[in-house]
C-alpha cells in the first residue's frame, strides 16, 4: 500500500465518507478524511442494527485485498488505514484552486483533551461536577462536561464540552497523564463588544458573559461601537440588527473595514427577517433571536471563542474533494404539528427509540418508557414527520424511514415478543429497495407488526396517566382514538446543520431544499468541477444508496486526479522482509515508563528480572516516553543496533502505534506481525487508586507481567511473513453495453486500463434505445450519444458486439473468459476483474386482458407510442394505469422502483398534451422516494385521480363486446367503500422490471443470483455492488430495479471497486492468510464447504486443497473445522494460541 | 417390481444360505468382489476379507458375534478413488453408518460399493470372543444366531459388548440391500430388501422370488429397540453422573495411558495424522518444568484429558456408537457410553443423526442463517430472563 498516486480530501466521516475514503485509499491515493465531530461513523455510531439484515456489518466495508493496510476491527470503533489521515474535530473553511490541484483550508477545534495522552481512565468525568443531557443518547441520559462522545470508540479520548464546562479545574487535578488543558486565563483576554441601544439588554448580556469568564465592553450605538473598535481590538461583536443611528448591516460593513478579522453575531427579533439571512452573506457569523436565550447565546459565543483562540489551521493540497457531509433530521419541536413531541414525554423520535433499544443506551437495551419506567405494551410509529409536507417546504420523501420504522418494530417485537402491539401509521408504505417488500411481509407475518394506512392528526395526553392518546382517520373516514404507551416519530431527513457552511467554503450550489445540487445524470458532480458529492449529502438516501454514491464519488475524484496527471502507475518496490523462520527467536523488549511520574510506579526491576528468565528475551530496555519522537528514536536505535527478530513493546493503546510499528518494521525489514504492543498502562492507572497497603504496586506489576508474558508466548511462536504478492491482469471485462456497462467501462478505461465491453446485441445503449426521457422531461438522448461516442472512441475500450460469454474460469486478478461471436472464432480474454451489467427488461404479463385486447398495453409500449408522432392523446377520453402488475407478490415479490415515477411521467405528459383527459392511476403504494415525490404532488394537482387498491382485491378488466367498444375497469375504492366502474380507451400496465442476468453467467464467475434472478451482492448495505467472491461486481438493472441516475451511480461504484484491484500490478496478500499442511490433510473438504469467501478448492490433478490467498480473508473458519490442523492460518498456529492461553493461565494463577 | 426377495434356507443352515446368497451376488449380481468377514485359514478368527473367487465364500461368516474392527474404514479405503470394479460389502449396521459418515467426509465413495446390511445379532469384545469361541467350538455361529433370533440366551455364557447392549439400530437403514432376519421365519427363508435404487437394480439381476415382509418383523424389532433404548437410557444416566464435572471426568479416564488405541479403532476418526502426534503438542522441555514449578506436581503425560475432550469435540457429531473404542482400550475404560452420551447431545443440537442419510450435510459443513438463537441473539426469552 502507500503508493500515493494522488491525494484527495473527503469531508465527513460518516458511512459515506468512510466508504469514499477507503475506496480512494485502496486505489493508492492518499486521503485526508475530515470529520467535524469527535468520532467517525456519523449517525451510524448511534444505530446498532440496520435493515434488512437486522444486524450491523459495517466491518464488511474494510479492505478485502491488501487487508493489512487497514486495521481489521469494528468500523464503529475506529478506522486505521495507511493511506488515510483521519482528522477529527476538523472542518473545511476554504477551498482554492482547480480540479487536480486544490488547496483546502482546514480548521481543527481542539477538544480540550490531548488525545495522545488521554488513556480513557474516566477519572476526569467522575470528578466533573457538571451534568448535561447526553446527545449520544439523544438526551435520554446525562453526561458530564468532560465526556466520551461515544462509548465504543478506539482509542476513546475524553472531550470537553466548552459550553457546559465551568472551568472549575476539578478534572485537571485528577488526570493521571496531564492530558487536560483548561486555558482559564485566556477567556479573560477575549474581549467581546456588545452593541445594543437598550441598556437592560447590554447589561444582562455583559453580566452573563462575564460569568463565563469573558471580558465585555458595551456600546449603545453604532458610532460608539465603531469608535471603540478604532481604539482597541475586539475579536467578537454582538450587535443588534436595528440601532438608532445605523442598521446592523451598515455597522457590520464598517466594523469589518476597520477590523477585517472581527466576528459578528447579530441579534434580531424577527427570525424570518431576510436582513438576518443577508447579513450572513455579508459575513456575519450567525444571528441570535430576541428575546435572547442566554444558553443559546453562550453556546454560540463559546463556539466563536473556541474557534478563534484554540483552533488550528492547516492547508492541504489535494487533487479532488468529496463531500460526504451526510444529513440531519427534521427537528419536531420546530414544526407546527409535532404530535406533542416535547410536551408528552412518551412521544419519542426514531433515533431516541434506537438508543433506548441499544445495549450502550441509557437503559442497557431494555425497552421501557423513558420517562416513568413503565413497560411498553402498545407502541405506534408515525411516518412522514417532516416529510411529504408542503407546508414545511418538504415536498420530498425521506426514503429511509419506512424501512427504519419496520426494522424498529421488528426489534421491539424481538425483544418483547407477543406482549407488545406494534403499529406503523403510514400514507404509502415505501418498500422500493431490493428485498424490502419481503422484509415488510415478514414483519407482518412472522413478527405480527400491524400497518395502518392513515396519517394521525394529533396526540393528546391522558390527564391521569400521561399516556399518549392518538387520533387518526381511516381511509374510509372512520375516526379512531387510541391510548398507547409510546409514540415514535419517524423523522424526515434534512440537510446537515453545517451544509451551508460546507457549501460556502467549497463554493457549491445547494438545491431548493438545502441539499447539495447535482445534475440528473451526474449523480456525484456538484456545481464546482473537482468537488464531488457522496453519501446522502445530495439528499434522501438510505445506507445502501449512500454507500453506492460514495463509491461513485470516489471514482469521479479518482478520475480527476488521474486526468490531472497525478498518477504513479509503478508499484513501490519495498525492500524484502527478513526471513526469520529459521532463526531462533530473539526478542527485544521495550518498556515505556510513560513520563517521569509513572516511571516510579513502573516496577522495572521486577519486570526485567521476570522477563529475563525466558532465554529468548535478548534485551530489555526502558524508555521514558515511547510515544514521543525522542522515545521512538531511542527504540529505533536499539532495534537497529541489536537487529532482534521479535520486538515487544510495553506501552499503552496498541492502536496508537499502528503507523509507527509499521515504520519501524520497514526500517529493520521485519514483518509487522513480529512486533507487538502490549498495554501495560491501563493496569498501572487502575491499580493507582488502590492503596499501597493492599499491595497495589505488586498486583499491578503482576498484571503487567502477565500481559507481557502472554504476548511474549505468542510472539516467540509467531510465523514469519507468508506474504506472496499475486500478479494481477490489469484489464477489466464488462458484460453488457447499456448505460451502466458503458459508464463502468469508461470509469475504468479513463484510468488507463484496458476494458473489453461485451454486448450481446448489435448496438450499445440498452434500454436507452427506447427510453428517451425521464421524469421531469429530461432527455436521455445527449447522455446516450455521449456515452456511445466516448465508448467507441476510447483507445482503451474494445467493444465486442453480438458477443456472449461462453465460459469463464479463474479468480480475482486472473480470470479467463471465452467469448462467442456468431460467425467468428472463439476468443479467450484474460482479465483481472469482471463487471456484470447485463441489465433488465420490462416484465411480461397476461393479467388484465393484456395480449387479448389491443387497448391494454404496458408502460414501455406507451412510451414507444408517445414518441411516435402519429399517436394523438387527444383521441382518448380516459386512460387507466394499473400499478404493481404481477409485482410485489410471489413469485415476483419485489417493487420495481421505477414504475410509479414512469406512470407519473406518462400521466403528466398525456395531460400536458390533452388537459381534458380523464386519467386514473390504480395503485397499492406510490413509490416516489426522494425528490420524485414532487411529481406525485404535481400529478395530483394536474388532476390525475389516484385510486388505491389492496392486493387481495385487485382491479378487474371486463373484456368488451368488440374491439371498438371501451374497456371497463372495476376497482374497489377504499375511500368511498364502493366498487367503481371506469370506462376507458386505454389501459396501461406497470409490469415492473425483470433482470436479464443468466444464472450460468453469474455462476461462471463464482457469483450467485437471488430468488428473483438479480445479482446477489455480498451485502446489501455495505458491499452493494460486489459479489461475495472478490473481483466480481455488478451494476445497473442486473443488481436491482433502479432509475438511470441510480444505475449510473452503481456503475461508477462498480468501476471504483474494480479499480481498487486493477490499480495494483500485484495483490499483496495479508499476513493472516490460510494455508494447508498437505501431509496432514485428509481431503475431507470440510474447509472448502466452510470457507465463506470461496477461497479454497480441491485440485483433482494435484489431489491437494488449494487456497487463493487473495480471496482468503483470514477468518479462520477452515481452521476451526479442520480436526488436525492441516488448515492453518498464518500467524495463528495452534501451537501459538495454546502457548498464549497457557501463559495467560499461568499468570492468572 | 419387487423390493423384497426371498432366499430359501436349506438344511436349516442359515450360514450356508447366506454364503449361497453372496455367491449369487458375485456371479449374477455383476459384482467384482465381496467384502465380508471370513475365518482366517491359519486361526479361527474373523477378519474382513475381499473375495473375488466364489469358492472362497465358504469361509465367510457374517453371523458370528465377532467384531474385530469396524470395516467402514476398509470400505472407505477400497472406494476412495475409482477402483475399476464393483464391490458388495457385507457390513454391520454400525459399520454402514460409519461408512456413510466417511463418505460425507470424502474419505470413501459410494458409487462402486453395494452395501449389504445384515440384521445385527450383536457381538462381543475381541478378547471375550477368543475365549467364547474356544468354549463354543468352531461352528457356534449358527447356534448363536438361532438363539439371538429366538430371543434366548446364547450358548456358553456369551457376554455381549457394552455398545451392542445399548444399540438401538439392529437393522441397516442406510444399506443398499438389507438382509432381514429378525421377525422372519428363518427356518424357511431369509428376506432381502432393496433399500435404495442401486440395491433394487442389483436385486433384480439375482432373479430371486419376490416376497412380502411379515408383520411380525416390525413388532419384533420394536420390542428389541425398546429394550435397548431402556438399557441405553439407564447407561446414559449412570455415565452422566460419573462424568458431570471435570474432576469426575478425570477419574473416569484415569486409567488412560495415552496409547491412542481408541483413536485408531474409531471408524470415523479419519485424520491421516492426528493432531496429537503433530507439533501442536510438541512442548518445549522448559515448559514441563514451568508447569511443574507452578503446580507443584505434574501428572504425565499432561494431555490425557485434553486428548479425550478433543476427540469428543471432533467425533461426537459423527459417532455411530459401534463400540470399537471400548473394544480397543487395553485398560477397560468404558469409552463407548461416554462418547454415545456426548454424541447424543451434540447430534440433537444440530438435529442430526450420524449415518442416517448419506445426502445430509454434517454439522459445521453448512451454514444456517438462523440457529442457536439462544446463543447468538437476544431472544425474547433472554429479555424475560433479564427482567427477572
Amino acid at each position: 500500500m502507500a503508493i500515493n498516486r494522488g491525494s484527495a480530501l473527503v469531508v465527513g466521516a460518516g458511512i459515506g465518507g468512510i466508504r469514499a475514503a477507503l475506496d480512494l485509499a485502496e486505489a493508492g491515493h492518499h486521503v485526508f478524511l475530515v470529520e467535524r465531530t469527535a468520532h467517525i461513523g456519523g449517525i451510524l455510531a448511534q444505530l446498532d442494527r440496520q435493515f434488512p439484515g437486522n444486524h450491523c456489518g459495517m466491518c464488511r466495508m474494510l479492505p478485502m485485498v491488501d487487508r493489512d493496510a487497514a486495521s481489521q476491527f469494528c468500523l464503529r470503533k475506529g478506522l486505521f488505514h495507511e493511506n488515510i489521515a483521519l482528522l477529527l474535530n476538523t472542518e473545511i473553511t476554504d477551498l482554492e484552486g482547480e480540479p487536480g490541484s486544490f488547496s483546502a483550508t482546514l480548521l481543527e477545534m481542539p477538544t480540550g483533551v490531548d488525545p495522545d495522552r488521554c488513556v480513557g481512565c474516566g477519572l476526569c468525568a467522575a470528578a466533573c461536577p457538571v451534568e448535561v443531557p447526553d446527545e449520544f443518547n439523544q438526551g435520554l441520559g446525562r453526561r458530564k462536561a468532560i465526556y466520551l462522545p461515544i462509548p465504543h470508540s478506539v482509542p476513546n479520548p475524553y472531550k470537553i464540552d466548552p459550553v457546559a464546562c465551568t472551568l472549575c479545574g476539578e478534572c485537571t487535578k485528577v488526570c493521571p497523564t496531564g492530558a487536560i488543558q483548561l486555558p482559564l486565563e485566556k477567556r479573560h483576554a477575549f474581549r467581546i463588544l456588545v452593541v445594543d441601544d437598550q441598556k437592560i439588554i447590554r447589561d444582562s448580556l455583559k453580566k452573563r458573559l462575564e460569568e463565563e469568564g469573558f471580558s465585555v465592553a458595551s456600546a449603545d450605538s453604532g458610532e460608539t461601537a465603531l469608535a471603540m473598535l478604532s481604539e482597541s481590538t475586539c475579536p467578537l461583536m454582538l450587535s443588534d440588527i436595528k440601532l438608532p443611528d445605523m442598521d446592523g448591516l451598515a455597522l457590520l460593513k464598517a466594523a469589518r473595514e476597520r477590523r477585517p478579522d472581527i466576528t459578528v453575531l447579530l441579534m434580531t427579533a424577527d427570525t424570518a427577517s431576510e436582513t438576518a439571512e443577508e447579513a450572513m452573506k455579508f459575513g456575519a457569523e450567525d444571528y441570535l433571536v430576541k428575546p435572547i436565550d442566554p444558553e443559546d447565546m453562550i453556546a454560540k459565543v463559546v463556539a466563536v471563542y473556541q474557534r478563534m483562540t484554540h483552533s488550528r489551521k492547516r492547508q492541504v493540497e489535494v487533487g479532488a474533494v468529496v463531500l460526504c457531509g451526510g444529513t440531519d433530521y427534521f427537528r419536531p419541536q420546530a414544526g407546527a404539528n409535532t404530535y406533542a413531541y416535547g410536551v408528552n414525554p412518551h412521544v419519542v423520535t426514531g433515533l431516541e427509540l434506537e438508543r433506548m433499544l441499544s445495549g450502550t443506551g441509557p437503559f442497557q437495551g431494555r425497552l421501557v418508557r423513558p420517562h416513568d419506567g413503565k413497560p411498553v405494551r402498545r407502541i405506534v410509529w408515525f411516518q412522514c414527520v417532516g416529510s411529504r409536507d408542503i407546508q414545511l417546504n418538504a415536498d420530498f420523501c425521506s426514503t429511509y424511514c419506512c424501512m427504519a420504522a419496520i426494522k424498529e418494530a421488528i426489534l421491539v417485537k424481538e425483544q418483547l415478543g407477543h406482549t407488545v402491539e406494534t403499529t406503523i401509521f403510514c400514507m404509502d408504505l415505501r418498500v422500493s429497495g431490493k428485498s424490502f417488500q419481503r422484509y415488510q411481509e415478514q414483519a407482518v407475518n412472522a413478527n405480527g407488526v400491524r400497518f395502518e394506512k392513515a396519517r394521525p392528526h394529533s396526540v393528546e395526553s391522558d390527564p391521569e396517566t400521561g399516556d399518549p392518546i392518538i387520533r387518526y382517520v381511516l381511509l374510509n373516514g372512520e375516526c379512531r382514538r387510541e391510548r398507547v404507551d409510546l409514540v415514535v416519530l419517524s423523522l424526515a431527513q434534512r440537510p446537515a446543520v453545517n451544509t451551508p457552511q460546507i457549501a460556502a467554503a467549497t463554493g457549491i450550489y445547494l438545491n431548493p431544499w438545502g441539499f447539495a445540487h447535482t445534475e440528473p445524470f451526474l449523480p456525484t458532480a456538484t456545481s464546482r468541477p473537482g468537488v464531488l458529492v457522496g453519501g446522502a449529502f445530495a439528499g434522501l438516501k438510505d445506507i445502501s444508496e449512500s454507500v453506492v454514491h460514495a463509491s461513485a464519488a470516489a471514482l469521479e475524484a479518482s478520475r480527476i486526479i488521474h486526468t490531472g496527471g497525478k498518477t504513479a502507475p509503478a508499484e513501490d518496490h519495498e525492500a524484502p522482509l527478513r526471513d526469520v523462520s529459521r532463526e531462533p527467536p530473539e526478542v527485544l523488549v521495550a518498556l515505556c515508563a510513560c513520563g517521569d511520574d509513572t516511571m516510579q510506579r513502573l516496577n522495572v526491576d521486577f519486570l526485567t528480572r521476570s522477563l529475563r528468565r525466558d532465554p529468548r528475551v535478548k534485551r530489555i530496555i526502558t524508555i521514558g516516553n515511547i510515544c514521543t519522537a525522542a522515545g521512538w528514536k531511542e527504540l529505533t536505535q536499539a532495534a537497529e543496533a541489536g537487529l532482534p527478530n521479535r520486538v515487544l513493546l510495553g506501552a499503552c493503546h496498541p492502536c496508537l502505534y499502528t503507523r509507527q510499528v509499521r515504520e519501524l518494521c520497514r526500517r529493520i525489514h521485519l514483518a509487522p506481525s513480529l512486533m507487538e504492543v502490549v498495554d501495560i498502562m491501563t493496569p498501572a492507572l487502575i491499580g493507582m487508586d488502590r492503596p499501597a497497603a493492599a499491595g497495589g504496586g505488586d498486583a499491578v506489576a503482576a498484571q503487567q507481567l502477565g500481559a507481557l508474558q502472554a504476548a511474549l508466548a505468542g510472539l516467540i511462536l509467531q510465523d514469519g511473513p507468508m506474504v506472496s504478492p499475486l500478479p494481477i491482469t490489469q484489464r477489466a471485462l464488462v458484460v453488457g453495453g447499456g448505460i451502466a456497462g458503458m459508464s463502468a467501462a469508461l470509469g475504468i478505461a479513463d484510468h488507463g486500463f484496458a476494458v473489453d465491453l461485451i454486448e450481446s446485441g448489435h448496438q450499445l445503449g440498452g434500454n436507452l434505445n427506447w427510453l428517451h426521457d425521464t421524469l421531469g422531461d429530461i432527455s436521455t438522448g445527449g447522455l446516450l450519444e455521449k456515452a456511445i461516442e466516448n465508448t467507441n472512441q476510447h483507445p482503451d475500450i474494445t467493444v465486442h458486439r453480438n458477443t456472449t460469454v461462453k465460459d469463464a474460469v479463474g479468480e480475482v486478478g486472473r480470470f479467463c473468459t471465452t467469448l462467442q461471436t456468431p460467425g467468428a472464432a472463439e476468443k479467450t480474454i484474460e482479465h483481472g476483474v469482471v463487471i456484470l451489467a447485463t441489465g433488465g427488461t420490462e416484465a411480461g404479463t397476461d393479467s388484465y386482458q393484456y395480449g387479448r385486447h389491443p387497448a391494454v398495453i404496458t408502460q414501455q409500449e406507451l412510451a414507444l407510442r408517445m414518441s411516435d408522432k402519429t399517436f394523438d392523446p387527444c383521441s382518448l377520453n380516459s386512460v387507466v394505469m394499473i400499478q404493481c402488475v404481477d409485482s410485489r407478490e410471489e413469485p415476483r415479490n419485489y417493487c420495481s422502483r421505477v414504475c410509479c415515477p414512469t406512470a407519473l411521467k406518462h400521466a403528466l405528459k398525456l395531460l400536458k398534451r390533452h388537459p381534458g383527459l380523464n386519467l386514473y392511476i390504480l395503485y397499492r403504494d406510490i413509490m416516489t422516494t426522494g425528490f420524485s415525490e414532487s411529481f406525485y404532488t404535481a400529478a395530483r394537482q394536474a388532476g390525475v385521480v389516484f385510486l388505491a387498491y389492496e392486493p387481495h382485491r385487485k382491479p378487474t378488466v371486463q373484456p368488451p363486446a368488440s374491439d371498438k367498444a371501451p374497456l371497463t375497469v372495476r376497482t374497489m375504492d377504499p375511500v368511498l367503500g364502493r366498487t367503481l366502474e371506469i370506462e376507458t380507451d386505454l389501459i396501461v400496465l406497470s409490469t415492473g422490471i425483470e433482470p436479464s442476468l443468466p444464472p450460468a453467467l453469474a455462476a461462471a464467475y463464482g457469483a450467485a443470483t437471488d430468488a428473483d434472478g438479480f445479482f446477489a451482492e455480498a451485502d446489501f448495505k455495505w458491499r452493494p455492488v460486489d459479489a461475495l467472491k472478490e473481483g466480481v461486481f455488478a451494476c445497473g438493472l442486473s443488481l436491482s430495479p433502479r432509475s438511470i441516475p441510480e444505475a449510473i451511480a452503481t456503475a461508477d461504484a462498480a468501476a471504483q471497486r474494480a479499480l481498487r484491484i486493477l490499480s495494483h500490478a500485484r495483490i499483496k496478500t495479508a499476513g493472516a492468510t490460510a494455508f494447508v499442511r498437505h501431509s496432514l490433510c485428509s481431503r475431507c473438504l470440510r474447509c472448502v464447504d466452510t470457507c465463506p469467501f470461496d477461497a479454497r478448492f480441491l485440485s483433482e490433478t494435484l489431489d491437494k486443497i488449494i487456497v487463493n490467498p487473495a480471496a482468503c480473508q483470514g477468518c479462520g473458519d477452515c481452521m476451526t473445522v479442520c480436526p488436525n490442523q492441516a488448515a492453518v492460518l498464518a500467524g495463528h498456529s495452534g501451537r501459538k494460541m495454546l502457548n498464549v492461553i497457557d501463559a495467560v493461565l499461568m499468570a492468572g494463577g | 417390481m419387487a423390493k423384497i426377495a426371498r432366499v430359501a434356507v436349506k438344511d436349516r443352515d442359515l450360514l450356508k444360505t447366506l454364503r449361497g446368497f453372496l455367491k449369487t451376488l458375485l456371479s449374477k449380481g455383476k459384482m467384482d468382489a465381496v467384502l465380508v468377514p471370513c475365518r482366517l485359514p491359519m486361526k479361527p478368527v474373523l477378519m474382513p476379507t475381499l473375495l473375488s473367487d466364489p469358492a472362497e465364500l465358504d469361509h465367510a461368516d457374517p453371523l458370528s458375534p465377532a467384531f474385530p474392527l469396524n470395516a467402514a474404514r476398509i470400505a472407505a479405503r477400497l472406494t476412495r478413488r475409482p477402483g475399476g470394479g464393483k464391490i458388495a460389502a457385507v457390513m454391520r449396521p454400525c459399520e454402514i453408518r460409519a461408512f456413510v459418515e466417511l463418505v460425507k467426509l470424502k474419505q470413501g465413495r459410494p458409487e462402486n460399493l453395494v452395501m449389504i446390511g445384515i440384521d445385527c445379532l450383536g457381538a462381543c469384545r475381541n478378547r471375550d470372543y477368543a475365549r467364547w469361541s474356544a468354549r463354543a467350538g468352531d461352528n457356534a455361529a449358527e447356534a448363536y444366531a438361532r438363539a439371538v433370533l429366538a430371543g434366548e440366551t446364547p450358548p456358553e455364557k456369551f457376554e455381549p459388548a457394552d455398545a451392542c447392549r445399548i444399540c438401538e439400530f439392529p437393522t441397516a437403514e442406510a444399506a443398499d440391500l438389507s438382509v432381514a432376519l429378525y421377525g422372519v421365519e428363518v427356518e424357511k427363508h431369509v428376506l432381502i430388501e432393496a433399500v435404495t435404487d442401486k440395491g433394487k437394480a442389483v436385486l433384480e439381476r439375482l432373479g430371486l422370488p419376490a416376497a412380502e415382509m411379515p408383520p411380525a418383523r416390525a413388532k419384533t424389532l420394536q420390542q428389541l429397540v425398546e429394550q435397548r433404548r431402556a438399557e441405553r437410557d439407564r447407561v446414559f444416566e449412570e455415565t452422566r453422573s460419573a462424568v458431570d464435572n471435570l474432576e469426575k471426568l478425570s477419574r473416569y479416564l484415569a486409567d488412560c495411558v495415552n496409547c491412542y488405541n481408541c483413536r485408531v479403532a474409531c471408524p470415523v476418526c479419519y485424520c491421516r495424522e492426528c493432531v496429537f502426534t503433530t507439533d501442536v503438542f510438541d512442548h518445549e522441555p522448559a515448559q514441563y518444568l514451568k508447569w511443574a514449578e507452578k503446580k507443584g506436581a505434574l501428572k504425565l503425560p499432561t494431555d490425557t484429558l485434553f486428548y479425550h475432550l478433543t476427540r469428543l469435540t471432533h467425533m461426537s457429531t459423527a459417532c455411530v456408537g459401534c463400540g470399537q473404542c471400548s473394544n480397543a482400550c487395553p485398560n477397560d475404560i468404558p469409552l463407548t457410553p461416554l462418547f454415545r452420551l456426548v454424541a447424543r447431545d451434540t447430534q440433537a443440537a444440530f438435529n442430526y443423526q450420524a449415518g442416517r442419510d448419506i445426502t445430509e450435510k454434517p454439522p459445521l459443513a453448512e451454514f444456517r442463517d438462523v440457529e442457536f438463537e439462544e446463543v447468538v441473539g437476544l431472544g425474547a426469552d433472554e429479555t424475560a430472563e433479564m427482567e427477572k
